[in-house]
């Protein structure tokens, strides 16, 4: 009877496969591979790696940040890094010296990049992606503004300190009409700049579903976020109908085993109560881990192929499990969802019992959750 | 990594609830609970806090966490109580960690370590960790036996807060379960039952509080109540989390906001950009229902949260990039409370803060 608490395993050689899979899909289209949120919590630092092993030579970190420490560690050198979502203070210098390449939505933005690259001196440009806003009123200039604004990014890039690497935009995936509506948006922006002399050398709007769903707005480059990790987000669409692996798995340890009677109550303020004899299994997870409060309605977990419901309430360090009278022992393997292979919950079917969605399953594994990393290091 | 993210931590708030919890409880002990990165208040700096305001113990849930407040230089007597099976409690011994033990298996285990004491757990109703009743007799004996070698310094259990009637039960049962022991020749110095919610709501247990009070959320300056804040319990709040305004943007009526457009505004307004979403710990059910402070104005999130950001709308406000969003802190001071998004997503206030990824960068002041 050995065993552990917590843990998120992931499956490298999936990782990969499903990158190189992704990249001959849309091919010669390039695909770049966002790592934000420490790749959605899985470890950055040895996603990265992965990945450029899989031929991923675009990444995207949100923030510039995350960028800036992969650059110092010389992770990826050959590779650009992307990020656009910039702070008011934003280290401008810092992102010219390291070549990492932003996404700028503001004159304001753009101008601090350039001086930036003008006071690094000869030889240094700001790698600058131009954002439109399509719809999703996040970041992004508006098309009101962009004439002026891609005017002003032709004259510092002819003034030598800024290269226009891109062109992109986010889109809502509201709906099909809607995103249709943002990639029109987005074509009449590229009118315009090119228009104004503008020539960028990526091009890019679509992320996951809608890279693999509407070729005709591929354009350059598309944003693999969830697909590389095995999670299609769109509806009714698993990993398997896209040829993709989950590469997360996320587990624990029976930690206890106790045989309650008719009647009892279990966890913090009885919500569940025994309609039978019954036998209870503890498993070290809770919501500090991020196994969401939600799970109590309807999650499930599996041992040994089958599956149990969670009982009582979720607490911030452990849950219950019902077992009935199935024979579960200290040490026993408990997995919350996975690839789906051994009888387990799919962290998209999991999503969909606590109200959330695969990304924010991810996301939220808390760091006392060991990662342990299989498929072999690339 | 989220630069612009700060979790800041008020360390006076942290000592002046530790010495208010202590005052109201003495001459009962006061046990620290700074598991789950001290409620994500960051648990190094946590622990150094209550211990400097003289807290007795420090709690943590399991070895690990432990471990690591150990290699940080705390010392203050340390209990940890979710053990892995087959755990060797080695670490514990070496770490001077005393571990609460649920069965025999954990109590040979940490006797042939030689960890310097244990703690004995009950379940006296909760079902999750501890001993059952029908465990006791021979789990007891074993104890006692050993006790020359390991003393049995500690029982405890923990309550369900299911009713004062439950929760009389098990202390019911708990008493039963300490003269059970007591008729094998062992008493142990800290007998303890109550957490936050029983100590300040329920203080009797047996006469007193125990002889010591486990205090996890109040220590935070949060209430376990829901029909009563952490000011009314005399307690500060410890914990803010805030972001500057990255993007403002005015957008005209009808146009939708964020993924899936679920926010479309009535009227020409100015939305706010903030960098915080739920890769941060901010739950996405909050979406449409949280608000958040600048300055002295309260603001609706809008739209869907984002794994990186979410949308507030300003109105016609004149708020710019740089702003400083208030998502929750200290409610006296204008902001919204961490029980106020609780209520939000439909949560607990404890999930609110122990969410927190421990990767934000924290600010102890």
């Amino acid at each position: 009877m050995t065993g552990y608490l917590r843990r998120a395993t992931v499956d490298l050689a999936a990782y990969r496969a499903n990158l190189r899979s992704l990249i001959e899909r849309v091919a010669p289209v390039e695909v770049l591979a966002i790592v934000k949120a420490d790749a959605y919590s899985l470890g950055v630092d040895v996603i990265v790696p992965e990945a450029l092993a899989a031929g991923i030579r675009w990444f995207g970190t949100v923030e510039p940040e995350p960028a800036f420490r992969l650059r110092r560690e010389g992770v990826g050198d050959e590779a650009s890094y992307f990020a656009w979502q910039l702070g008011p203070d934003e280290d401008y210098a810092a992102a010219v010296e390291l070549r990492v390449d932003l996404g700028v939505s503001t004159l304001e933005q753009l101008e601090a990049f350039a001086d930036a690259a003008r006071a690094a001196g000869p030889g240094h440009e700001a790698l600058v992606h131009l954002t439109i806003d399509t719809g999703l009123h996040r970041e992004g200039c508006l098309p009101a503004d962009w004439a002026a604004f891609v005017t002003r990014a032709v004259e510092l890039r002819d003034e030598g300190v800024v290269r226009l690497r891109g062109c992109f935009s986010h889109v809502s995936e509201t709906s099909e009409a809607d995103d249709h509506a943002a990639s029109l948006v987005f074509r009449r922006a590229l009118d315009d700049a090119e228009a104004l002399g503008a020539t960028f050398e990526k091009r890019h709007m679509s992320s996951s579903s809608a890279a693999l769903e509407h070729p005709e707005r591929r354009f350059d480059m598309v944003r693999m976020g969830s697909n590389g990790y095995g999670n299609p987000v769109t509806e009714g669409v698993t990993a398997a109908d896209r040829g993709l692996r989950p590469v997360l798995t996320l587990s624990g340890c029976v930690v206890r085993v106790k045989r309650i009677a008719a009647g009892t109550g279990v966890s913090y303020d009885y919500t569940w109560r025994a309609e039978r004899d019954t036998t209870l299994a503890l498993v070290p997870l809770g919501y500090a881990d991020g196994v969401s409060r939600r799970a109590q309605h309807g999650a499930e977990v599996t041992i040994d192929g089958r599956r149990h419901p969670i009982v009582g309430r979720v607490a911030m360090d452990q849950f219950l499990v019902d077992v009935g009278d199935h024979d579960v022992a200290v040490g026993d393997e408990v997995l919350l969802f996975g690839p789906g292979d051994r009888g387990e919950l799919t962290i998209g079917e999991w999503a969909d019992v606590t109200g959330s969605v695969p990304e924010e399953v991810s996301c939220r594994i808390g760091a006392r959750v060991e990662r342990v990393y299989t498929g072999g290091r690339a | 990594m989220t630069q612009d993210i700060r979790v800041t931590v008020d360390t006076a708030a942290l000592r002046h609830n530790a010495e208010t919890l202590r005052a109201a409880v003495a001459p009962a002990a006061v046990m620290a609970v700074v598991k789950a990165n001290a409620y994500g208040h960051g648990a190094v700096e946590s622990a150094r806090a209550f211990a400097a305001a003289g807290v007795d113990w420090l709690g943590v849930a399991d070895l690990d966490e432990a471990v690591e407040l150990r290699e940080a230089g705390v010392t203050t007597p340390l209990l940890a109580w979710l053990h892995a099976p087959g755990e060797t409690f080695e670490r514990a011994a070496a770490h001077d960690v005393t571990p609460a033990v649920s069965d025999l298996v954990q109590l040979e285990a940490a006797a042939a370590a030689g960890v310097r004491a244990v703690h004995l757990c009950v379940d006296t109703g909760l079902s999750r960790n501890g001993a059952v009743a029908g465990e006791w007799p021979e789990f007891f004996a074993r104890a006692a036996e050993l006790s020359g070698r390991v003393p049995v310094e500690g029982i405890m259990t923990h309550l369900s807060n299911a009713s004062p009637e439950e929760d009389g039960a098990q202390v019911a049962a708990f008493l039963s379960a300490v003269e059970m022991l007591g008729r094998l020749g062992v008493e142990p110095r800290l007998r303890h039952v109550a957490a936050s919610a029983a100590a300040l709501h329920f203080t009797d247990v047996g006469g007193s509080p125990g002889d010591m009070v486990r205090f996890g959320l109040a220590m935070y300056g949060l209430s376990p109540f829901a029909d009563r804040t952490g000011a009314q319990l005399g307690l500060r709040p410890a914990l803010t989390l805030r972001a500057p305004v990255t993007t403002v943007k005015r957008v005209p009526a009808g146009e939708g906001v964020s993924y899936g457009y679920v926010f479309r505004p009535e009227r020409d307004t100015t939305i706010a950009v903030v960098p915080v979403g739920y890769s941060d710990g901010v739950d996405r059910a909050a979406s449409d229902r949280a608000s958040v402070t600048i300055g002295q104005r309260t603001y609706r999130v809008r739209g869907r949260i984002a794994m990186n950001a979410l949308v507030i709308d300003v109105g016609d406000d004149p708020v710019e990039v740089g702003d400083d969003v208030v998502l929750f802190g200290d409610p006296a001071l204008g902001h919204q409370g961490a029980a106020d998004w609780a209520r939000a997503f439909g949560g607990i206030t404890y999930e609110v803060v122990a969410s927190l990824a421990a990767r934000l960068p924290r600010s102890w002041t």
